[in-house]
């Protein structure tokens, strides 16, 4: 036998290079296929997917108030929980998702699903608090678990004041986007940019450190600095919340303070809100049981609609009857056309013919004011008075003028929803529409623009544009956004607008508007009473009435005007604008305008009526501090028998009312002797007065008790059966009844 | 009937008559089993015509180590230098191994510093063993190996009993379960996968076998049975680790050497039936049938799967051949290294080549396989005995059957199955393994009647 190799064997090797050949080709042809038939499909997909999973977050910029130091919304870093199942070792899978399970409370039975998909990631939770992924870390260093659990930082939105601003702040959905209200508004500048890691970041979760990676930081959003004050919203919506209580006002309420000059909302509160770090939760629990009460079916829908409501910031998205407010824009108008002036008198028989509807008549609200010239007329809120300048300023300068006041546009306001106005063009507007529009009914409007157009008769007649973010700052702390606050237009001269000005202080003093007066604050403002029509309550006997209160401080230049509007107050406790909504601006203008630094100027009718300050007796001798009280034109009253004044009620520097009284303790026997306070509301300024004398008290008035002929307490600061010290001042709020629309 | 040299193979020995320092002899004459007339006829070599001698066959056991030596009968020198290696196959060779180590370090420090903490772990392993693995093949180059006769036996027992050993401690420390194979042992610091020990035991114990009882090839006792039991029973216990893949290397390998060792046709294409049906039947009549048509449909269309079938992969290989374009990203580039595509260091580095140096790398890669299967089958061709054809032509044609199953695997060509690319892929021992198998390639090539550049 031969060892040597065979034909044979040549000839199948030969073969067999035949068939690698052919191999090598078919590789080759694949090869042509992929790389350059397919291959920018391919290369583009190899791109998406090495960008798509390492975007990294932009941290959305915080909300500040107008200080710029105190937070209304901010991000703190949370964490996406995520598996990589192919990463992680099949014995570990079942510690590990009884680990997760227990630490993040989910069932274990789910997250073992998860850590056995066949997938090289997948998501178990997100929005983990740090503290729970610390613990994570903690339980996979403690059972050696070394890959396959990424913790990816997000951000979660928090709002440190809690239920308080809800409808301008707004909130952020799971993916921080905004979703409503400044959230929303300024979701873009916000947001931020996304940054990318072009590398991939490696299943531990780090990054590799290689000169090759490319990374795009994210940018982080934008911080915003409000022009509302945190201080100022504050007194708002207490405020609010007490108008609320007091008249059983069903379905909310709203109060706007802005900087007339520059149109920067000052604050802005809406009643019937929520806490924006928990949106979804429906906050009024009247409202859960009557959803709860509903067959079932209908709960989403229901539930739907009241988070929707709760969502909705009235000052912006609702719109209403202006009503009576609207005449200081009627008078403005025809005071500028020259058809009016102070002393013009026109003469009030209770019904008012209008021209041109052929007999259609227009009732004022009081059984006819008589005589009455054009500054009583708006003291009075007389409609036929201003059904009569409507007419002689005819549709078309009055449409003209209503459309410069901004009444047919938005207002432009930086927050999201703001309604469209509904109202009558110059040719639409007949006899009857333009008599009812003259007194504020017949056309809807924003609070805002209502507001808007005060502002503007308060600061010479221009119309500014309403904000509330002052400017936006980048992460380095440039400022690279600053509102405008440029006004629009001038709507009426600077001479009409003091005349206007001198007319509503007038109106806001002894007028109708006197609930909202403040003894040294000048004070200018109007009331507004409106019939709300519903289109599903035709029911006229229930009826339903939005009442505010519009006004401005201090006459002689104003700095702040405040519009007060709630909705639907209990008609049988009170529904006019002058008694409900008038305290609650009192209540806030009285802390505003101390806040903001404007003093208060007294005039001498004022001076004799306004509160001292009690003086320093403590310590003296029984009769040198008698002598010092009733100098100072107080009347003492001494307990005990000691020689020296122990203790001093009021103390040194608190309020007490004109020819109040100082109770002087001289002895620890009396310094233990208390009195009940009692029920001091519901009276007249005399019998409060006559009531507390007798239970040993005094009592210190606010509201329209010192202008008014006839006001009635309504509040009282210390609640009634409380124990206080004799001598004790309770501070009681009054109101004018009598006087309404 | 006997047929003398062609016209081709006459000009074959002009060429080699430089190298020869003995005097031509006439062909060897062969005893004629007088069954039946064959065309085979002993193609003219090199040889030093000692092998002339006739065997008896007699009734001694063909397969015994003692008798195989005894028909090889000459002693041999341990080293046997002769003329030079054939410097254009080294050459070829030590091409795709520094090739395959710059792709190696570029594919893997993104995966080795992910594992070690070091970017440097995985080439400074590699070149090690690179080193190593030529020094090897060159003291092997040196080495006659006609040797290798005697260690067919020994070495096929020592694989059968390793691979026993897969199968008897599969699931332990030694075997573990990876992936849900158990194809790695590990002993001590060093682990291997016997089935490549596997691999070339069979070439060497089909080369020994064929080389001795070549006459006897065309009947199905001596030149069927003994070679489907060997197959049957290396690749069966590599199956039992799961490895499907060197399985189908190992048949494969088994089919080229059966090939050109004579085996007759029939027997050929009944055999290759016979697994056919096998595999059709493994496929359509078990219980694996919905799962192995879910792989197919997965295989078909890899970027969208059916559920449950994970072809994440593939298409992060075709997404990195398909980046590279014509020129490719550039050396060390390839954004799918980075954790996309799994094991870029491994089975899958040839992706990586395509991201990286585009379609004009990859060619250049399949082309010098392609060159390294050429000269080594030219090398095989020129051998002066069957036994160095056959070893030649098993040990070029494993390299050649890896590389383009590898490629096909990596292009989606075929299922995704686990297939290493020689001299690319990360593997110590694999590569020594496979360098030293190279070396009895240069030492055929010392003998080989080849022109030597």
């Amino acid at each position: 036998m031969a060892k040597e190799t065979t034909i044979r064997m040549w000839r199948r090797a030969l073969i067999l290079i035949l068939m690698m050949a052919a191999g090598l080709c078919l590789v080759v042809f694949n090869l042509i296929r992929l790389q350059l038939v397919d291959g920018e499909e391919l290369k583009k997909a190899a791109i998406d997917q090495s960008l798509q999973p390492t975007a990294l977050t932009a941290e959305r910029g915080t909300i500040y108030d107008c200080s710029g130091t105190k937070i209304l919304a901010q991000s703190a870093s949370v964490w996406t929980v995520a598996l990589e199942p192919a990463y992680i070792e099949e014995e570990d899978k079942k510690v590990l998702a009884r680990g997760l399970a227990e630490i993040l409370d989910m069932e274990e039975a789910d997250v073992l699903a998860l850590a056995q998909k066949k997938t090289y990631f997948t998501y178990v939770k997100k929005k983990v608090e740090t503290a729970v992924k610390d613990e994570i870390l903690e339980f996979l260093e403690e059972n050696n678990i070394s890959r396959g659990v990424q913790l990816i930082e997000d951000y979660k939105r928090y709002y440190p004041y809690g239920n308080f601003m809800g409808p301008v702040l707004g909130f952020t959905g799971a993916d921080n986007q905004g979703l409503s209200g400044l959230e929303y508004q300024y979701d873009t500048e916000l947001s931020g940019t996304a940054g990318r890691l072009v590398t991939a970041k490696n299943a531990v979760g780090t990054d590799m450190p290689f000169q090759y990676e490319q990374r795009v930081e994210a940018e982080d959003g934008y911080d915003l600095v409000l022009t509302i004050d945190e201080g100022i919203q504050h007194f708002l919506e207490e405020a609010l919340e007490e108008g609320i209580e007091n008249f059983e006002v069903a379905n909310g309420a709203c109060a706007v303070a802005m900087n007339v000059k520059t149109g920067a909302i000052l604050g802005l509160a809406t009643k019937g809100d929520y806490d924006p770090n928990d949106p979804w939760t429906i906050t009024d629990a009247d409202v859960i049981k009557e959803i709860e009460a509903l067959p079932e079916d209908e709960q989403d829908a229901a539930t739907s609609a009241a988070l929707q409501k709760q969502w909705r910031n009235k000052a912006v998205s609702d719109t209403y009857y202006p009503g009576s407010v609207f005449k200081m824009c009627t008078g403005s108008m025809a005071m500028e056309e020259g058809i009016v002036s102070e002393e013009t008198t026109f003469t009030c028989n209770h019904s008012y013919v209008v021209e041109g509807t052929g007999g259609q008549h227009i009732n004022c609200w009081a059984y006819g004011h008589g005589t009455e010239t054009f500054v009583e007329g708006l003291c009075n809120s007389c409609n036929p008075f201003f059904v009569h300048l409507g007419e002689s300023l005819g549709p078309n300068l009055f449409y003209k003028y209503f459309e410069a006041f901004g009444f047919t546009q938005k207002t432009g306001i930086d927050l999201p929803g703001e309604a469209n106005t509904i109202y009558y063009t110059a040719d639409q507007l007949n006899p009857m529409e333009l008599a009812t529009e003259s007194f504020g009914q017949n056309f809807s409007i924003t609070p805002i623009h209502m507001l808007a157009a005060a502002c503007s008769i308060a600061n010479g007649g221009y119309l500014v544009q309403p904000h509330v973010v002052d400017h936006m700052v980048d992460e380095d702390g440039n400022i690279v956004m600053t509102a405008d606050t440029s006004y629009k237009r001038q709507v009426i001269s600077s001479d009409t607008s003091e005349r206007m000005i001198k007319i509503l202080q007038t109106n806001a003093t002894i007028g109708t508007a006197k609930n909202g007066y403040i003894a040294g604050y000048r004070v200018c403002g109007k009331t507004g009473t409106s019939q709300k029509i519903l289109e599903d309550q035709l029911d006229t006997s229930k009826k339903h009435y939005i009442a505010s209160y519009c006004g401005f401080a201090p006459a002689d230049d104003p700095e702040v005007a405040l519009l007060v509007y709630y909705d639907e107050p209990n008609p049988n406790i009170n529904y006019y604008g002058s008694a409900v909504a008038g305290p609650t601006f009192v209540k806030c203008m009285e802390q505003i305008l101390p806040y903001l630094g404007i003093e208060r100027k007294y005039t001498e009718e004022e001076l004799e009526k306004i509160d001292t300050t009690a003086p320093s007796v403590t310590g003296e001798k029984v009769e040198d501090a008698k002598k010092t009280v009733e100098d100072a034109g107080l009347t003492v009253k001494v307990k005990g028998d000691g020689d020296t004044v122990l203790e001093q009620i009021p103390a040194f520097g608190e309020a007490v009312p004109q020819e109040g009284t100082i109770v002087l303790y001289t002895d620890e026997e009396s310094q233990k002797e208390t009195v009940t306070v009692p029920d001091l509301t519901g009276m007249s300024l005399s019998a409060a007065n006559q009531t507390a004398v007798d239970s040993g008290i005094q009592i210190r008035v606010t509201g329209a008790a010192l202008t008014s002929n006839n006001p009635v307490s309504q509040t009282q600061d210390i609640a009634e059966g409380t124990e206080v010290r004799p001598g004790t001042v309770v501070t009681v709020a009054f109101i004018e009844v009598d006087q309404v629309a | 009937m006997r047929q003398t040299n062609t016209g081709r193979s006459q000009s074959q020995r002009e060429v080699s008559r430089n190298h020869r320092r003995k005097p031509t002899r006439a062909p060897a004459s062969m005893p004629n089993s007088g069954r039946r007339p064959r065309r085979d006829v002993t193609a003219p070599s090199s040889g030093t015509g000692a092998a002339t001698t006739v065997i008896p066959v007699g009734k001694a056991n063909p397969f015994s180590p003692r008798t195989a030596m005894k028909k090889v009968r000459k002693k041999f020198k341990i080293f046997s230098v002769r003329s030079g290696v054939d410097r254009v196959f080294l050459y070829i060779l030590l091409s795709l191994l520094v090739f395959g180590l710059v792709m190696l370090f570029s594919a893997s420090f993104a995966s080795s510093y992910f594992e070690s903490g070091d970017s440097y772990h995985y080439i400074v392993q590699q070149s090690i063993f690179a080193v190593l693995g030529c020094v090897l093949m060159m003291v092997i180059s040196f080495f006659d190996y006609h040797h290798l006769h005697k260690f067919a036996f020994p070495i096929l027992g020592v694989t059968l009993v390793m691979l026993l050993m897969m199968v008897v401690l599969k699931g332990s420390s030694l075997v573990p379960n990876i992936n849900g194979t158990y194809r790695w042992l590990y002993i001590g610091p060093i682990n291997f996968q016997p089935s490549e020990i596997a691999k070339f035991t069979l070439v060497l114990i089909f080369a020994h076998l064929i080389s001795i009882n070549y006459d006897k090839m065309e009947t199905f006792r001596y030149g069927v049975v003994p070679y489907m039991v060997l197959l049957g029973l290396l690749a069966g216990l590599v199956m039992a680790e799961k490895h499907v893949s060197a399985t189908v290397i190992l048949v494969a390998i088994g089919a080229v050497m059966l090939f050109v060792g004579g085996i007759r046709l029939r027997y050929f294409v009944m055999a290759g039936a016979l697994i056919g049906a096998a595999i059709l039947y493994l496929v359509f009549f078990s219980d694996k049938f919905d799962y192995a048509l879910l792989r197919i449909q997965g295989w078909l269309d890899p970027f969208n799967p059916p559920e449950g079938v994970d072809t994440w992969q593939t298409r992060q290989s075709l997404m990195a051949i398909g980046s590279g374009r014509v020129l490719g990203l550039g050396l060390a580039q390839s954004r799918q290294k980075y954790l996309y595509l799994p094991e870029p260091e491994n089975d899958f580095i040839f992706a990586i080549v395509c991201e990286e140096l585009g379609f004009v790398g990859a060619l250049a890669v399949i082309l010098l396989f392609g060159l390294l299967i050429w000269r080594g089958i030219i090398i095989s061709l020129g051998a002066k005995d069957k036994f160095g054809m056959l070893l030649g032509i098993g040990l070029t044609a494993q390299v050649g059957i890896q590389a383009i199953l590898n490629i096909c695997v990596v292009t989606n060509t075929i299922p995704n199955t686990g297939i290493s690319l020689p001299f690319f892929s990360y593997g110590g021992t694999s590569l020594v393994m496979l360098l030293a198998q190279m070396g009895v390639v240069l030492s055929i090539s010392r003998t080989s009647n080849v022109d030597k550049v």
